[in-house]
């Protein structure tokens, strides 16, 4: 019993993360529609930029997230308009961008490669507070991975909802070629959704660095479970990544219980696979 | 030309190497219903499209009270004062009726004439206030047609494009969608742009005509010889 509180936890706290990485490639890829693979290596960016501006620069820990946050918020950005704008603008078709998104991919993750290493990258000097209730335990981290979705999470939304910007968001999710014919700038959309999904990817990117450290392929991951709660949940719904992440961190954790960890992915993959099968358009879509 | 308020010049316009729309001329006066026939892929809304900037010409030119707007960003398109109707519904399917009559108005930066705007809206298309609340993608193909005119009309144009307006609507709709472009015409000044296929409740409504043939225009006059079939079916 007290395993399974422990996992339950577990699932809430990776859950959150899960749900943040989604709503970040949510945004990008509800919006544009492209699907942006080298988020990961975008969001892996973001973790070592962090640590540069911690450990080599010696600044203190909440502007060494800064630096993560806008060192991927410009990668995210320079990939949408080097790489994808130049293919959407001649309208090619959609598995050709992807193609180039895993190029870019694999161009990313070995330049991180090469600049710094493969062994793991940790910031020495910090470590979270460790807290429990009852048999369970939970750190600062995990604290900072739920707060950071809550706070992220609202802020995002009522953007969406009560900005201009925000409604043309909205507008170009739904249908991008309305909202070019109403007057909406559908490139200047595009900039500012990778500018804001990318700086939200990076939040979770330095909580990882901070709390297992950072590796070249940590971007591979973050990516997968980001790709798959937006899935789940349903493309355009912001809700829905959330509540898609959500679902594959506590199936992930609580499977634990019974099943061997190297299941962990797989579990992942079988809960999209019948989601899918029952709702193709996603769980939360349309509602 | 220079009295015209929108004026194509030889204009070409094509996907990839091919052109479908062969150094066609066409202008439309302040005020005028110009109405533009012809059969199914002689290019209309190629050139609709080009004219609003949604795709590139190839060569030609495109003026908008006298000056040269050709490849203009549709977004500055609006701003100056030029609507686009799509073909087949142009409405944001996933959000209500309010919302998409809102957007309609995205460009426009006075947002406290937004509820008297909508009002004017309501007052033409009286089913959309009653529908206000309801999803776009819900409303059936004559009330969506209603709301993507509602739409344009949002934005205060000076020149409306709609492309095939009557599209898979039933007679009766057809009427009234044609009344309420003449409607829009006559209280506003709005001069009309319009493709439409429906020669019976089109031409009338129409103070000029121009026809497509594979892509180049081969007649550019009064409607009236039009509504003869045989005179008609010569140009098609
Ligand atoms: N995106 C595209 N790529 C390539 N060819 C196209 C494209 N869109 C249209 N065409 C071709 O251009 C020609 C003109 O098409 P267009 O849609 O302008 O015709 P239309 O007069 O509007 O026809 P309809 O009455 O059926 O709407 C057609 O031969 C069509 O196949
Ligand atoms: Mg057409």
């Amino acid at each position: 019993m007290d395993l399974f509180l422990q996992l339950l936890l577990n699932g809430f706290v990776n859950g959150s993360h899960y749900a943040l990485l989604g709503v970040g490639f949510g945004l990008i890829f509800g919006t544009t529609n492209i699907v942006h693979f080298a988020y990961g290596p975008v969001y892996a960016a973001g973790a070592y930029s962090a640590w540069t501006a911690a450990a080599l620069l010696g600044f203190p820990l909440f502007l060494a997230g800064l630096t993560g946050v806008a060192a991927a918020t410009v990668l995210g950005v320079a990939s949408y308009l080097l790489l994808y704008r130049p293919f959407v603008r001649r309208d090619a078709p959609t598995f050709v961008v992807l193609i180039a998104s895993l190029g870019l991919f694999i161009l990313l993750e070995n330049l991180i490669a090469i600049l710094f290493g493969t062994d793991k990258k940790v910031v020495d000097g910090y470590s979270a507070g460790i807290h429990f209730i009852g048999p369970t335990f939970y750190t600062d981290i995990h604290i900072y991975q739920i707060a950071s979705l809550m706070i992220l999470g609202l802020a995002l939304a009522a953007f969406l909802r009560l900005t201009n910007y925000g409604k043309a968001i909205q507008a170009m999710t739904d249908n991008a070629d309305m909202a070019r014919v109403i007057g909406i700038d559908t490139n200047k959309v595009s900039i500012l959704v990778f500018a804001i999904g990318s700086a939200i990817s990076a939040v979770p990117a330095v909580l990882i660095l901070l709390r297992d450290g950072a590796l070249p392929n940590m971007g591979f991951i973050a990516v997968f479970v980001a790709f798959l709660a937006v899935v789940v949940g349903g493309v355009g719904s912001i809700l829905g990544a959330v509540l898609g992440g959500f679902l594959l961190g506590m199936v992930e954790n609580v499977g634990m219980w019974q099943i061997p960890t190297e299941w962990q992915s797989t579990i992942a993959f079988i809960v999209l696979f019948f989601v899918l099968l029952v709702r193709p358009q996603g769980l939360f879509k349309g509602t | 030309m220079s009295e015209q308020l929108l004026a194509v010049e030889r204009l070409s316009v094509g996907y990839g190497k091919k052109t479908v729309v062969h150094e066609v001329d066409l202008g439309l006066a302040e005020r005028e219903i110009l109405i533009v026939l012809g059969h199914n892929g002689a290019g209309k809304t190629t050139l609709m499209q080009a004219i609003f900037g949604l795709i590139r010409t190839q060569s030609g030119r495109v003026l908008y009270r006298g000056e040269p707007i050709t490849g203009r960003k549709p977004a500055d398109n609006v701003l100056g004062g030029i609507a686009y109707v799509p073909q087949g519904h142009g409405i944001f399917r996933s959000l209500t009726v309010r919302a998409n009559l809102e957007l309609g108005a995205f460009v426009v930066r006075d947002r406290s004439r937004l509820e008297e705007d909508m009002e004017t809206v309501f007052e033409m298309f009286p089913i959309l206030r009653e529908r206000a609340t309801q999803i776009g993608g819900t409303l059936s193909g004559g009330q969506q047609q209603m709301l993507a005119i509602g739409m344009a009309l949002m934005h205060k144009p000076s020149v409306m494009i709609l492309d095939e307006p009557s599209i898979g609507l039933a007679p009766n709709l057809v009427e009234r969608v044609m009344r309420s472009i003449q409607t829009i015409n006559r209280e506003f000044g709005t001069a009309i742009l319009m493709v439409e296929q429906n020669v019976r409740y089109g031409l009338p409504i129409a103070q000029r005509a121009a026809v497509l043939k594979t892509g180049r225009k081969v007649y550019d006059g009064p409607p009236e010889p039009l509504e003869d079939r045989v005179e008609l079916m010569k140009l098609f």
